[in-house]
């Protein structure tokens, strides 16, 4: 038996975003929106997805009078992570 | 990316990885600091050496170039942070050691002149065989391991080196613990920049 991966992080873009975010202290949203090659829009919306499961941190600022949003993953997101990869691979076991 | 695609177990488990491997292999040392600090106590040690002989007061004052690479090492971390778009976990803990490694620097040489200290030159080793340690072993970057190693194997052949050879322990130091490592850092910067573009 196996446990239902966590449909939070069971989703294309929001796992990128979190398995960056896992490799990493924090990233900025052009970052993440780089290497996920997701729309500014997509990616708003899936990183305020993660944040009010509590998964990530996003703070606001101001660099060189540009707006700037660092995202950080919460010790919740590291947990759930961590389950997710441990369900996977259950998950991928039992199917073999 | 599409939003909500639904992934198999299998194209999770590839996509952890890929995206692991993206973040791991941008956040690259340019390698400046360590060339620039490398080059610095090269031109450094070589020119003191060589004055040993050549005994032209003027050249001593060589010793003061390290001033002139502190403010250019300020200047490039400010413009390499501006530009920085992640920041590692160790970020802040290398941060700190490098810091404070240049505020020893400066208390040492600070003692040395104050008291007059002959063949300081073990101190210093000893020294810059702290960071470049510990650099190394936390980032598993081989070349800065065994150059802190040999900065401290340098320290303990200097007490038996006369004056002015014992000065060729810093050159030699300054190679090893950073330059040579600052070229290999540098070579994998620009190859992950060129795979990035």
């Amino acid at each position: 038996m196996f446990k239902d991966l966590n449909p939070i992080l069971h989703s294309q873009l929001r796992l990128a975003i979190v398995s960056i975010l896992i490799s990493v202290q924090e990233a900025e949203f052009t970052y993440l929106r780089e290497k996920t090659e997701a729309t500014a829009g997509n990616l708003s919306v899936q990183i305020n997805k993660l944040k009010e499961a509590g998964y990530i941190d996003v703070a606001k600022a101001f660099k060189d009078n540009y707006p700037q949003t660092i995202c950080k993953i919460t010790p919740l997101g590291v947990e759930a992570f961590e389950e997710y990869v441990k369900d996977l691979q259950s998950y991928l076991n039992v199917k073999k | 990316m599409e939003q909500e695609k639904v992934l198999t177990g299998q194209e999770s488990l590839e996509l952890i990885s890929r995206m692991i491997s993206k973040a791991k292999r941008d956040y690259q040392d340019t390698g400046f600091s360590a060339l620039l600090w490398g080059s610095t106590i090269t031109i450094c040690s070589l020119v003191s050496f060589a004055n040993a002989y050549i005994k032209i007061p003027a050249l001593d004052l060589i010793w003061y170039l390290p001033i002139v690479a502190v403010a250019v090492q300020v200047y490039i971390s400010i413009r390499e942070s501006k530009r920085r778009k992640l920041k590692s976990h160790d970020d802040n803990i290398m941060g700190g050691i490098w810091i404070s490694f240049g505020i020893a620097t400066f208390m040492l040489s600070y003692f040395v002149n104050r008291y007059q200290l002959d063949q300081s030159a073990g101190l210093f080793l000893t020294l810059y065989g702290i960071p470049t340690f510990t650099t190394g072993y936390a980032r598993h970057f081989r070349p800065m391991l065994f150059g802190g190693l040999a900065c401290w194997i340098f320290a303990i052949l200097s007490s038996f080196t006369p004056y002015p050879y014992i000065i060729l322990y810093l050159t030699a130091a300054a190679q090893l613990a950073w330059f040579i490592p600052g070229l290999i850092l540098r070579k994998r910067y620009l190859k992950a920049n060129k795979a990035n573009v």
